[in-house]
């Protein structure tokens, strides 16, 4: 149905659709797509999920739905590149692939996340093709949801240039504009969509392009944490640079959970493992975490990043300069998730902090 | 992709996760954001605990032992076989021929009900569970100085504390979201901290003051403390006068615990001990917290004991922030305890030798006769079962040829008992030995309820069926009870045996799994609209007035001589899970800690002058194993620590059968080895 698509394309046609027509929006859009949108559990916590197929259970869920101050542990990357997910299956002399390739509607992604998916997606195709991610995400239609606040009080986006809006990379956006939204296009799938279910969008009247200029502007404005990226990442570019001792004071506060990384929109690392009993099983894939000793040990028992602070300085390394080395990009998106997910307070964006200012904070 | 809130498997903390699953397995397992303990974060057991129960290796069909070998049968001919032994047993030898070990690895209902089935259908007491081989001493200890053996604040109360004192607890690694807070109130709050543990584990490096006492050596060391705070006159003589009683046979006790003589038995120097007396003593708002460390010595209670006598001695105990926090291991160690799976007591720790307590039972169980002694302990049951004093012995989701102490013993007992039931969820070093063994369903796979450490009773949630024939232990059990003839335990749901375990049991009075919501309730909670207990003993202690009682230093049972020159402790490391059944069955978490090791002080490396990774042999007067070194300072000279999670190295090769005189704790944290290049 589409590749990679809509860098390019500058949103240029604007469309208006009413908040309360977007559950049906949704309904009808399911019978297509598989469509993930953040739900909200009787618990207050949120989660980016697919809408079930089954009618009642669709219309339970869609009462669920949360675009609004959306804050979901993980970002929608799971979506394309699951926790846990199988490569291939075999039993005695036979082999399988189960591969995943479903329409996928991505509705009220935030632009942090958007650019992590973006990010990921130019990742997986960029030396070799990762046919199992290809797979799953080749078929999509992302509509992002600009943030009129931060919805983490750890998001940062504003100082990296990531959000509170997409300026590109969205096949649509919304833009709350109080009972309604304005919504962007941004590509020519985007458009289709809009034409297929016409009948929940009309035409916005009278100055809208200052309308959602002003929006925009109010939602930067709206957060707190400013960080000075920019110079954080020149700062790195620069070899050595950055104080071994901060490495090792941060090495030293971790804990090693993993979560840091496993909620990072941009990480894309897994570990390979078969799961067998006699001559049947599977071979799967799972999250990993470059911060593990055992991620770097080689057959020998010789390991490279044997120390805790070399562990701790490749990841910010990783995120702040080989990547943005690679493809002038940074790989930090600026979504707060490492720090919000972080059991003893480490994150990017106190990091960044500590190199720009020059003080210790974590 | 449905998505179910649950509870953690792991540790005590009792994080809040949603495991994924894509309808026939788990997919994946994610922090709740709002939950009070993880607060969108989790170790990485808990990010990776939704990996083992998918292994293609676990149990789908209850096993029956013929000629040596398992045969898979059905569950009506496998459970008419353990009813007929267990049968045969009781009416020819009398109920005490017949043993249960319960789980602090399965949920509260089925901890009851296996006490139910060992009390109401069998009429024996001698049930026990892993509690006894970790927090006994406690449950013994708080018991008598407050009335109640459990943590006395909330998880999220560290953050408000201003002196933190750690000891025998690997926080980060055991614990890791309270050593997480541990480490943030230190760090961002500027509060103390204290940590006094034989090896310099990641909290030390945050201390405001790290000792390394002499393994074994801490009712000395607590004394001295005491003996400072008096001393120095930085007790509290009201909360003294007000709230407790014993105080003089304290003060008497302590007298004699001078810094010097402490340093002398402890090798903490004695200035330290003044400095540490002084920061925890002047504080408003100081926390003990502790674990293993100091319950799993022969001097376990004692250990305990000193603690609350320390706490109480300053008044800080009873408010917010302020007071004893034993740090619970398995999941559900705190609830398998508080539902009864105990020799001793009832659910709520209503004593089985009090007639009332009895008949209360008995009425809500519809039977008559239930035994009024007190029965076995686990190690008891495991030597009983060598003897033959045992004939038949069921273990639930316990694995004692790896967990407890002098493994060759519990091999030879295992082998030689009558007759052997185990039900687990993977075919363990334990079910072996079996004669029958019994497919049990995880976590992911049932309903039910957990208790953490700070007291909180919290739901776990089915995902997924269990595999094959597979079955949630609260139906087998109750399948068990049926075909004895006993018609009380015939439940379509746990929320059911919650109701009954809630008209049982006061502390539980007021918990329906109604109630229970996305977080649950802290116990007490004796009525329907009461809101849950976050403090213990606020206004008074449960018992009424706090008791001190004081202990004298008293060595570990076996010290080092000539020949055997090394102390060896024993604990567990952050990547695995105790007898490792679990994690060495999840990826990330076998690939970071693969193999065996024992720690080793680099002086004593270079006198015997071994290599970091050189394999070598480490023996007892038990049994040896053979393990890599890994060489360092985080053991003093003259002490090894190995991790017992490893059936290849089994650290309880080694440990010594030498328990707590009345908690009857194993001694797994002193025992005399020898090292020897190979």
């Amino acid at each position: 149905m589409r590749g990679k698509g809509g860098k390019d394309m500058k949103a240029s046609k604007v469309k208006i659709i009413g908040k309360k027509k977007i559950k049906d929006l949704l309904r009808e859009a399911s019978q297509e797509w598989n469509v993930y949108v953040p739900q909200k559990w009787s618990d207050g916590d949120v989660w980016m999920d697919q809408l079930p197929k089954d009618k009642q259970m669709l219309d339970e869920a869609l009462e669920d739905v949360v675009l609004e101050d959306v804050d979901t542990v993980i970002s929608p990357k799971d979506i394309f590149f699951p926790q846990l997910e199988s490569i291939f299956k075999f039993k005695d002399d036979k082999i399988w692939e189960t591969p995943e390739f479903s329409p996928k509607l991505i509705f009220g992604v935030q632009p942090c996340d958007l650019k992590g998916i973006l990010f990921s997606d130019d990742f997986y195709r960029r030396n070799f093709e990762d046919r199992y991610y290809v797979s799953r995400i080749q078929n999509r239609l992302i509509v992002a949801r600009g943030c009129l606040r931060p919805p983490r009080p750890t998001c940062f986006c504003s100082s990296a240039k990531t959000g509170p809006f997409a300026e590109d990379g969205f096949d649509l956006q919304l833009v709350d504009f109080g009972d309604s939204y304005f919504v962007e296009v941004g590509t020519r799938e985007g458009e289709e969509f809009i034409t297929m279910h016409k009948k929940f969008f009309s035409e916005p009247d009278g100055n809208y392009d200052m309308t959602i200029k002003e929006i925009k502007t109010k939602a930067c404005d709206s957060l707190e944490l400013k960080v000075d990226f920019q110079n954080a990442l020149s700062l790195m570019a620069q070899d050595s640079f950055i104080p071994e001792e901060n490495y090792r004071r941060i090495g030293e506060r971790c804990i090693y959970c993993g979560g840091c990384l496993y909620v990072c929109p941009t990480c894309t690392c897994f570990n390979v493992f078969d799961n067998v009993k006699d001559k049947e099983g599977e071979r799967v894939r799972n999250w990993d975490a470059c911060v593990f000793e055992g991620y770097t040990r080689e057959t020998s028992g010789h390991n490279p990043r044997k120390d805790k602070w070399l562990r701790t300085a490749r990841r910010y390394e990783h995120k702040l300069k080989f990547d943005y080395k690679v493809t002038g990009l940074s790989g930090c998106i600026a979504c707060g998730r490492c720090l919000s997910s972080c059991p003893v307070g480490i994150g990017i964006s106190k990091f960044i902090q500590e190199i720009t200012e020059k003080r210790k904070i974590m | 992709m449905p998505r179910v809130l649950t509870t953690c498997i792991y540790c005590g903390c009792g994080c809040g996760l949603y495991l994924i699953s894509d309808g026939k397995r788990l997919t994946g397992a994610y922090p709740s954001r709002n939950h009070p303990v993880s607060r969108g974060a989790l170790c990485v057991k808990g990010w990776n605990s939704y990996e083992f129960s998918n292994d293609l290796n676990r149990l789908t069909a209850p096993l029956i032992k013929k000629d040596g070998k398992f045969i898979p049968a059905s569950w009506d001919e496998t459970l008419g076989l353990v009813v007929e032994k267990f049968k045969h047993y009781k009416n020819t030898f009398g109920p005490d021929s017949l043993a249960f070990l319960s789980s602090a690895k399965t949920t509260n209902e089925e901890n009851f009900l296996m006490m139910k089935l060992a009390r109401a259908v069998f009429k024996t007491n001698n049930i026990d569970h892993c509690a006894r081989l970790c927090h006994a001493s406690t449950v013994v200890g708080l018991s008598l100085a407050f009335g109640g053996g459990a943590m006395t604040n909330s998880i999220n109360e560290f953050k408000d504390a201003e002196v933190i004192l750690v000891t025998g607890s690997d926080t980060t690694a055991q614990h890791p979201l309270i050593g997480s807070r541990i480490i943030n109130t230190v760090k961002d709050k500027g509060a103390k901290l204290i940590v006094i543990d034989p090896r310099e584990i990641q909290l030390a490096k945050y201390a405001t003051i790290y000792a390394q006492p002499k393994c074994g050596t801490d009712v000395a060391w607590i004394n001295g403390l005491i003996y400072v705070i008096i001393a120095e006159d930085l007790h509290d003589k009201k909360f003294i006068e007000e709230r407790t009683e014993g105080f003089l046979e304290l003060k008497r006790t302590v007298r004699d615990y001078t810094p010097e003589l402490v340093e002398e038995i402890t090798t903490i120097p004695k200035e330290k001990i003044i400095e540490i007396a002084r920061l925890y003593a002047k504080a408003r708002k100081s926390m003990i917290v502790y674990s293993m460390g100091i319950t799993q010595h022969t001097t376990g209670v004692d250990n305990v004991l000193s603690l609350a006598n320390l706490a109480m001695v300053t008044g800080h105990i009873g408010f917010a922030s302020t007071g004893v926090n034993p740090l619970r291991g398995q999941n559900n160690v705190q609830g398998s305890c508080d539902v009864g799976a105990l020799p001793d007591v009832y659910s709520g720790y209503q004593s089985l030798v009090d007639g009332d307590i009895r008949k209360k039972f008995e009425q809500g169980w519809r039977v008559e006769g239930l035994p009024p002694k007190a029965g076995l302990t686990v190690t008891e049951i495991i030597s009983a079962a060598g003897e033959g004093r045992i004939k038949g012995l069921y273990i639930m989701g316990e694995n004692p040829i790896i967990s407890d102490p002098d493994s060759n013993h519990v091999r030879k007992c295992l082998s030689e008992v009558e007759f052997l039931v185990v039900q687990d969820i993977f075919l363990s070093d334990t079910a072996e030995y079996a004669d029958v063994v019994l497919p049990s369903a995880s976590f992911a796979e049932k309903d039910g309820t957990f208790t953490n450490t700070e007291r909180r009773v919290e739901r776990i949630r089915k995902v997924i069926d269990p595999p094959g024939q597979a079955k949630a232990d609260w139906q087998i059990l109750s399948e068990v009870a049926r075909r004895m003839g006993y018609k009380g335990m015939d439940y379509k749901h746990p929320s059911e045996i919650m109701d009954e375990i809630a008209s049982l049991t006061p502390i539980y009075g007021g918990i329906t799994y109604d109630r229970l919501g996305p977080y649950g309730l802290q116990w007490p909670c004796p009525t329907k609209d009461h809101p849950g207990t976050s403090v213990l003993h606020k206004e008074k202690f449960t018992k009424g007035k706090g008791t001190f009682m004081p202990r004298p230093y008293i060595p570990p049972a076996e010290s080092t001589d000539e020949e055997y020159n090394f102390v060896l402790t024993t604990g567990r490391v952050y990547w695995h899970w105790h007898t490792r059944t679990m994690t060495n069955r999840t990826s990330t978490l076998e690939r970071e800690a693969p193999e065996p090791y024992v720690e080793i002080n680099c002086e004593d490396a270079e006198d015997l002058q071994i290599r970091d990774d050189q394999l070598i042999k480490v023996s007892s007067r038990r049994g040896a194993i053979t393990l890599k070194v890994r060489v360092g300072h985080k053991v003093a000279k003259g002490t090894l620590f190995i991790p017992f999670h490893y059936r290849e190295a089994a650290a309880n090769i080694l440990t010594i059968l030498a328990v707590d005189p009345i908690a009857k704790i194993p001694e797994y944290k002193v025992c005399a080895v020898k090292v020897e290049k190979i």
